[in-house]
């Protein structure tokens, strides 16, 4: 009877080769956003009108835009963008779910009641009329996209979380420590928050996909960032735009997107796998 | 048991008998022997009632369904012929006296046009309580004299030079029914309670399609289509993908695609391209820094690199533009565009200070997308001579309200707005919005010219056609003097048709319905 | 049950309360006036005020709310500023074609996902597996308006296969249905992906489970273990699915009704919030809010029904 211990996480996320092919990707766009100024040939916003609209060619390897400006260039640096807008908006997300949903399910029922009620009012109203108002408000910038994220996800997070510390709140551990005097801020930050907090964040990281696709629809619907910003939506809007001329664009654009949204889930699901195979009944 | 393959199978077995039910289903329908003109139009009809009508679209409805004394040609110039009227004429330059075509029959039951709709329609939209915003058409009309059953005389208070360019054939000039108006409220938006155009409307189902019907009571030349449906949608891709699926036979097309469609169109039609009565600049606001300095409103006009926007923005389709009214109307102003200085830009901006650069600006734009493009043109363009520009596209509701003085103090900062305004062919509309009364409605740059306003005045009145031209050429020599204005271009609209069709448009594209005719 | 029903209801209410006293607050603050719109520089402001006080805006917000809902109750959600016509004749002329499309959707996400879902977990770990897996996460990831533009050229223009625009001519269901597959396709795609990932998840669950590990045991057909069984419980989540997402299609079906020039609610609404036709806006709101709470009201009632564990909360 072998007596090694069980093989590592690490190491059961990579005998699954989606988990490899997820990681692979992963690492891939991290690496591009963190070098994203080295990797990009030129300037994203370098405008070349005579050189508008070229096919993919040694110079110009995702060929170039209306404006003449680097397609592979804008792209490069749109993963910057995308990262940073994902990483913030769902991180803010969590916290204002995650507390919220802390608050609704430990605390007194008229408050869950208003909080629930909360969550689903946002969830239910259309996010067209949402972002019109911000848009128009606080004008179309990248902190604008990041508040409208926070809005969608933050009413889904705090329901999760919710229901988890309900779960929770009857445990037996939970009660012998509330027998014993233990305040809830306490119980909260010492018990529920660390069983939470690890399928929450594979969820989570499953959820920036997400982000960077809202980020397309909204400048699809002309309520996107201040050009020339060259996040991966108006890239994809301006390819969109632009079809009767060139089809590349629209590939550049939505290229990045198709592999970061299989690079997060595959590398999600295998995490949530390899941590623990049980976690995949909650989420 | 196999309820997989029973579900796979099931789905496709279905979807593929709904594509052969698709092919066979008659798209056109002339298997019916009814001729059908399908068209596309950029939105849909929302009010068609003359006094208030909305957008092109509504004009275009209005234009089959009603009549007007006189109304246009389908030609390359703006040429008008007698429509309802029989003879009209200026008899003296207040008065014009008119005789209606007898015969023309309203629809339900009203009888036939008489010389007392004419008035009753021209005192309509003059009339101060009706509230029309097109009351500026009839600024001087006095009152319309009944002679006779068919003939009447339209007084003015002053001559009005606009009478016949742009009051007569356009919207304002439409005439309605006046006992149907009095008998339905006054008001329709889109029932009219009588007809007597080429068409009769026949069933508007909103955001799908307007049906119009041949009027088999028209006494006017007979139009060739039985049946025409407009079919309204904004997105131009989609109509042009629309034609190119053979669902439409007319539609027009966006700028983009004009070299691509031009130099390889669909097969079986025809692209054409026509000038546009658009003028689109680069307005400055001169009352708020940084632009309340003329020598940085003048370096912009010497920087902004014009050609190279047309070539980004417009796929060099559209021309520049000197002034706001366009070649082939009267008052175009027929100069060289200076090409473009740069060191003679940073000169000025060195006399005013500001050579070390930190001079930020914002650029208002529409979102659509050849702003887009033109704005990043000048957003790179003013870089070279150090003003940094921040892009702020607006969706239309925004937009339309950014320099409204009755809103709040939004328009304090509007630095620089990339505008388009379209017109009538009369010149009298293009220079209406820069007058000094317009500060804070519609004239954003809040120029103020008192000698820009007297021009203005005494153009209308001026019946010398010459002396009329050379005023509003003058008036456009003042905004280039002013720095607070970049003229552009006059844009250009692309159409494009079915060999089978032959389509009867205005000399900017726009379509005459009743004049399309099939072409063998 | 009964209660549970009742307070979920209740709960229902109060969110369509919620969400129009939340949009009757950013009209209140969004800038814009449709009279520009409409008109541009025909604008005078005496029509812009005219059409400040037929929408009521000259009225303090609280008063215009409470007047809004009064109306509700008669069933009159206001008039149309442009075209003067009742926003509940609207608003119920287009909702059908955005059910259809979403109930389109779905169909395309059952009729699609499932099996494909189903066949990945009986093929587990296999290279189909995988391809399946890679092709379904993909099909999540490009958005509608990519998959709807693509599919109108490919289909509608190449191929000439379904109609391009239009929703088609009423009276004739087949026609109708023939310019509903492509872009319920579109905005369906991205489900027909998460199903099929769901479905598959929660199978290899089930068939790990005692219960079936007995069946097979007994040697029964693994079809029938499979179909009868594993499939059914698979169900579940499915359904909890669907509740949430149809507010999402319904939302998402904006992309495809803008495409294929198709009239619908996503198209209405965006329209008039773009002209700030906000007797439009507000009509239309109300009610794809209270449609979206519906569904997400019947999704958990079923589920509630299923599963009696859900029952102890709200």
């Amino acid at each position: 009877m072998p007596s090694e211990a069980r093989p590592s996480a690490l190491r059961r996320l990579l005998a699954d080769p989606l988990g490899r092919f997820g990681l692979a990707l992963v690492l891939v766009i991290l690496i591009t956003a963190i070098f994203a100024g080295a990797i990009a040939p030129y300037s994203p916003s370098a405008i070349a009108i005579p050189d508008r609209l070229q096919a993919p060619s040694f110079a110009h390897l995702f060929g170039t835009d209306q404006l003449g400006r680097d397609v592979f260039s804008r792209v490069v640096l749109g993963a910057r963008i995308a990262l940073e807008v994902a990483l913030v908006a769902i991180a803010l997300a969590l916290a204002a779910g995650g507390a919220l949903g802390l608050a609704a399910g430990y605390g007194p029922r008229w408050l869950d009641s208003i909080l629930v009620l909360v969550f689903d009012t946002i969830r239910s109203f259309p996010t067209i009329m949402f972002a019109l108002a911000l848009v128009t408000l606080i004008g179309p910038s990248l902190e604008t996209v990041i508040v409208i994220v926070v809005a969608t996800f933050a009413p889904g997070y705090g329901r999760i979380v919710r229901a988890q510390t309900q779960a929770l709140k009857h445990a037996e551990f939970i009660l012998a420590e509330r027998s014993l005097g233990a305040g809830a801020a306490r119980i909260l930050a010492v018990h529920v928050v660390p069983n939470i907090v690890g399928p929450l964040f594979i969820l989570a990281s499953m959820d920036i996909p997400v982000v960077i696709t809202i980020e397309a629809g909204l400048s699809f619907l002309g309520f996107g960032v201040r050009p020339p910003t060259p996040s991966w939506g108006t890239v994809l809007n301006d390819g969109y735009a632009f079809i009767g001329n060139t089809p590349w664009i629209i590939v550049a654009g939505g290229l990045p997107l198709v592999l970061s949204t299989l690079g997060f889930t595959f590398l999600g699901e295998a995490l949530r796998d390899a941590i623990d195979p049980r976690l995949r009944k909650e989420i | 048991m196999h309820r997989l393959h029973l579900t796979r199978r099931d789905f496709i077995g279905g979807s593929t008998g709904l594509w052969v039910a698709a092919a066979l289903a008659p798209r056109a329908a002339q298997a019916q022997g009814t001729s059908v003109l399908r068209v596309r139009s950029y939105s849909d009809i929302q009010d068609f009632d003359p006094a208030f009508s909305k957008a092109a679209p509504d004009g275009d409805v209005a234009r089959c369904v009603f009549r007007q004394l006189i109304t246009y040609k389908s030609s390359a110039s703006w040429e008008w012929r007698l429509d309802a009227a029989e003879k009209i004429d200026q008899v003296d330059p207040k008065t014009v006296a008119f005789t209606l075509k007898p015969g023309i029959k309203w629809t339900n039951g009203f009888g036939e046009m008489t010389a007392e709709d004419v008035k009753f329609s021209f005192e309509r939209v003059a009339d101060p309580a009706v509230k029309s915003p097109y009351k500026g058409d009839w600024a001087t009309l006095d009152h319309v004299e009944v002679t006779g059953p068919l003939s009447g005389v339209i007084h003015l208070k002053e001559p009005f030079a606009p009478l016949w360019l742009s009051t007569l054939p356009w919207t304002a000039g439409t005439i309605l029914c006046k006992k149907a108006m009095e008998a339905s409220g006054n008001r329709f938006t889109t029932s009219p309670p009588a007809m007597c155009g080429a068409y009769l409307l026949k069933e508007w189902r909103p955001k799908q399609e307007t049906v119009l019907v041949r009027n088999p009571d028209y006494n006017g030349p007979r139009p060739a289509y039985d049946e025409i449906r407009i079919h309204p949608i904004e997105d131009e891709k989609t109509a042009e993908i629309g034609f190119g699926a053979k669902e439409l036979d007319f539609t027009g097309t966006s700028v983009s695609s004009l070299p691509k469609l031009m130099k390889d169109p669909p097969a079986g039609s025809k692209v054409e391209v026509h000038p546009s009565l658009a003028y689109v600049w680069l307005g400055m606001n001169v009352d708020v820094p940084p632009f309340n300095d003329i020598r940085l409103r003048k370096a912009v006009q010497k920087a902004v690199d014009v050609e190279a926007i047309l070539q980004a923005a417009y796929f060099g389709a559209a021309d520049r533009a000197t002034g706001i009214i366009a070649p082939g109307l009267l008052g175009h102003r027929d100069i060289k565009a200076p090409p473009r200085d740069l060191a003679g830009a940073k000169k000025l901006m060195a006399e005013a200070g500001k050579s070390g650069g930190g001079v930020k600006a914002t650029l208002a734009i529409l979102n659509k997308t050849e702003r887009l493009t033109a704005a990043q043109v000048i957003q790179a363009n003013f870089a070279e001579f150090g003003i940094e520009v921040q892009i702020d596209a607006h969706d239309s509701g925004t937009f339309w309200s950014l320099g409204d003085q009755s809103k709040g103090d939004q328009w304090k900062q509007l630095h620089m707005i990339l505008q388009r305004y379209t017109m009538a062919p009369d010149p009298s509309w293009a220079v209406a919005w820069f007058l000094p009364s317009q500060i804070g409605i519609w004239n954003w740059e809040r120029w103020n010219s008192t000698e820009f306003d007297q021009l203005n005045t005494k153009a209308l009145v001026e019946t010398d056609t010459k002396k009329r031209g050379e005023m509003y050429v003058r008036m456009q020599d003042l905004m280039e003097e002013s720095g607070a204005y970049v003229f552009l271009t006059h844009e250009v609209a692309g159409v494009m048709y079915r060999d089978t069709v032959a389509p009867a448009l205005m000399p900017d594209g726009r379509v005459i319905l009743p004049g399309f005719a099939p072409k063998a | 049950m009964l209660l549970f029903a009742l307070r979920r209801a209740g709960l229902a209410c109060a969110i369509i309360f919620c969400a129009i006293a939340l949009l009757f607050g950013m009209i209140y603050l969004v800038p814009g006036d449709p009279a520009s719109v409409a008109l541009g520089p025909l604008a005078t402001p005496e029509i812009k005020a005219a059409f400040r006080v037929r929408m009521g805006l000259d009225r303090p917000v609280i008063m215009q709310f409470l007047i809004f809902l009064g109306h509700v109750f008669t069933g009159d959600l206001g008039i149309d500023l442009f075209s003067n016509r009742r926003v509940t004749e609207i608003v119920f002329e287009a909702m059908p074609y955005t059910v259809a499309l979403t109930a389109c959707g779905i169909g395309w996400a059952i009729g699609l996902g499932i099996p494909l879902g189903c066949w990945s977990a009986i093929r587990r770990n296999t290279w189909l597996d995988r391809i399946t897996g890679v092709l379904a996460v993909a099909a999540i990831a490009v958005p509608s308006f990519v998959v709807a533009l693509y599919a109108l050229l490919l289909f509608a223009v190449e191929l000439n296969w379904f109609p391009a625009i239009g929703a088609g001519t009423r009276g004739d269901l087949g026609d109708q249905l023939a310019h509903l597959v492509l872009p319920s396709f579109a905005i369906g795609l991205g489900w027909v992906g998460y199903l099929a990932r769901l479905v598959r998840a929660s199978m290899l669950e089930v068939l790990g489970e005692n219960h079936i590990r007995t069946a097979r045991a007994y040697g029964l057909p693994e079809r029938r273990i499979v179909f009868r069984y594993a499939l059914r419980l698979a169900v579940l989540p499915t359904v909890a699915l669907l509740g949430v997402g149809i507010g999402h299609l319904l939302s998402g079906a904006v992309f495809a009704e803008i495409v294929f020039a198709r009239p619908g609610a996503g198209k209405l609404v965006f329209d008039a919030v773009v002209t700030r036709n906000f007797p439009v806006v507000s009509g239309a709101v109300l009610v794809t809010t209270a449609l979206f709470t519906l569904c997400t009201l019947a999704a958990d009632l079923l589920i509630a029904w299923l599963d009696p564990r859900v029952r102890a909360d709200l």
